[in-house]
């Protein structure tokens, strides 16, 4: 399985696992779209993605959602079996991420360049853009790989930058775009703008499964996605320079040329954000778009955005939780596996061995001051190293029986939190809490804790023939 | 390029701002399904087909409602960094 050379490829793949539901009858951009979307969310864990082939108003246009939503669909992207744990899926993406970097391949000829238009450029004619939530100000693109570069240091590939920022469509060929500080186009941008020049940028939707989670990563300035993303598959990732230097996948399905004015922003918003909560409006930076490439019969890749959880809680989960366990992991080998699921990171879920009675509360300490952990993680749950920190019933266990608040929960006054968290006060400042959920061990002597329960000899050996036995039972 | 055989059933306010500068951003490349307005004082779209709260002033939520001196006073992100010296504005 894997690696998939385009959209296509995965889709074909997620037909082949029963993974993709095909929409026939004619639907409404608004509200099908976005409701048939919703709806899958609620259908648990195993949704399939979902295409739609007859739009209102379009004679051709293809949109596909929700093709990274769902634990099989996340799976059959890092190139897993499609039953594999949210654990295994956990250690797969460190084990690619710390292959770090792989081949970036360039190739001159990409389906993109099929079709090119450079002049009357017409979004809404192009593409089927739709409102996602009610409450959003225009229709946005969601799922972008926005690629720049540095103006100062122009022919660095290492500070080259894939990142996913969402869009809003404000015009036939204007877009605003919304560059979080913390990111790397934030500081190309910055750069262009001292400069006084616009900033070149290039927008590939509709891309391969693995890229897209790569964008959405938060790696070093200058680490780049797609060597990232070679890493993971262990496989060069192939690439196409566009006219202004910029590299874009081969696979992708539109190519978007334009600029990021100079010293402009303008009115953005409100967009339906992560968090559950509609974004506030802001003065945003502005794109033009000069040229729009895009393959014959192009396939439009939205994700939807809504009350956690739902496709975009799959986009971030293992491309926060991975690259947290590796800062953590380098100062304390003993931490097992990180669980940053939860909107983005804002609780997560550490399982570690313990040194020495207190050491889990250093571990919640370290996390906190890790990059994301500054911008995000607000509370954070310390558990053993035999607590599977992605299997919540396990979770729950160890804080029913590990946890005695008078001393193993610590509230930190006033740290620092992301924007968008609504609970900050203010906004960007919150207390944070570590909840000690490991078995105190000497010195540190509380509790009254006998032996544990562990399972009869040969159980592992059972549970692999099981196993096997269930899933031929199922066919 | 004009676009704008939805002009006979335009509306005359934007939904969200009620301001009157309204126009067709375009209309669906099947003809006759929908056309597509924009209001160039909020930037708010919307599709002549979509449900009445989101093309109705007098339906559109009371949260998302927004009024001129709101959108004088959004907040700037990122802020725009002062030219280095020596460099003359290019730009666009
Ligand atoms: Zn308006």
């Amino acid at each position: 399985m894997g690696p998939y050379a385009d959209l296509r490829a995965f889709l074909d793949a997620l037909d082949k696992h029963k993974q993709l539901l095909h929409i026939t009858d004619r639907v409404a951009l608004e509200p099908d779209v976005a409701a048939a979307a919703c709806a899958l969310t609620k259908l648990g864990e195993s949704s399939p993605a979902i295409e739609f082939t007859d739009i209102g108003g379009y004679a051709n246009a293809r949109l596909v959602m929700n093709v990274h939503g769902s634990w099989p669909n996340h799976a059959l992207a890092l190139g897993l079996e499609p039953d594999a744990s949210p654990r295994e899926q956990f250690e797969r993406f460190v084990e690619g991420y710390q292959r770090y970097p792989g081949e970036l391949e360039r190739v001159s000829d990409a389906p993109w360049q099929e079709n090119v238009v450079d002049h009357d450029i017409n979004l809404y004619e192009l593409m089927p853009l739709f409102r996602l939530n009610r409450g959003d100000g225009a229709m946005f693109i969601d799922k972008p790989c926005v690629v720049s570069r540095d103006p100062d240091d122009p022919d660095n590939d290492d500070v080259e930058n894939v990142g996913v920022y969402r869009l809003q469509v404000k015009g036939r060929n204007r877009l605003g775009i919304q560059t979080v500080p913390q990111h790397d186009i934030a500081i190309h941008l910055a750069h262009a703008e001292e400069r006084g020049e616009d900033l070149p940028v290039a927008i590939a939707l509709g891309n391969d499964p693995l890229i897209t989670l790569m964008a959405a990563t938060p790696m070093l300035y200058d680490q780049l996605e797609y060597r990232m993303a070679a890493a993971v598959q262990g496989h060069p990732y192939q690439v196409v320079r566009t006219s202004t230097g910029l590299d874009v996948p081969r696979g992708s399905e539109f190519v978007l040329e334009g600029r990021i004015l100079a010293r402009h922003r303008e009115m953005e918003g409100p967009f339906g954000e992560f968090p559950g909560y509609y974004s506030g409006c802001h003065e945003y930076p502005v794109i033009e778009i000069d040229r729009v490439f895009h393959r014959t019969d192009p396939i439009f890749d939205a994700v939807y955005v809504g009350r956690p959880w739902t496709e975009i809680d799959y986009l971030q989960a293992m491309t926060t939780s991975a690259p947290i366990f590796v800062q953590l992991h380098e100062a304390f080998p003993e931490v097992t596996a990180v669980n940053a699921l939860y909107t983005h990171g804002l609780v997560v879920i550490v399982s570690t061995g313990t040194r020495y009675g207190g050491f889990a509360k250093a571990i919640g300490m370290r996390l906190l001051t890790t990059s994301h952990g500054l911008g995000y993680a607000t509370m954070v749950i310390v558990v053993d190293e035999d607590v599977d920190p992605f299997n919540l019933a396990q979770v729950m266990w160890a804080m029913s029986v590990k946890v005695n608040p008078a001393s193993d929960v610590m509230i930190l006054p006033n740290l620092s939190t992301n924007l968008l968290n609504p609970a900050g006060q203010p906004t960007g400042v919150i207390h944070k809490m570590i909840i000690d959920a490991t078995t105190p061990v000497a010195p540190d002597v509380r509790g009254d804790y006998g032996e544990e329960l562990d399972t009869p000899q040969t159980t592992d050996a059972w549970r692999a023939r099981l196993a096997t036995m269930i899933k031929e039972l199922r066919g | 390029m004009t676009v704008d055989d939805g002009a006979a059933d335009r509306p005359t306010a934007c939904p969200r701002c009620r301001s009157t500068t309204v126009g067709v951003q375009a209309t669906s490349p099947v003809p006759g399904v929908w056309t597509l307005f924009s209001c160039s004082t909020c930037l708010y779209t919307w599709r002549s087909t979509e449900p009445a709260e989101n093309t109705d002033p007098d339906h559109y939520p009371e949260a998302f409602r927004l009024t001129p001196d709101q959108l004088a006073t959004l907040p700037v992100a990122p802020t725009i960094p002062p030219l280095r010296a020596g460099d003359a504005p290019g730009g666009s």
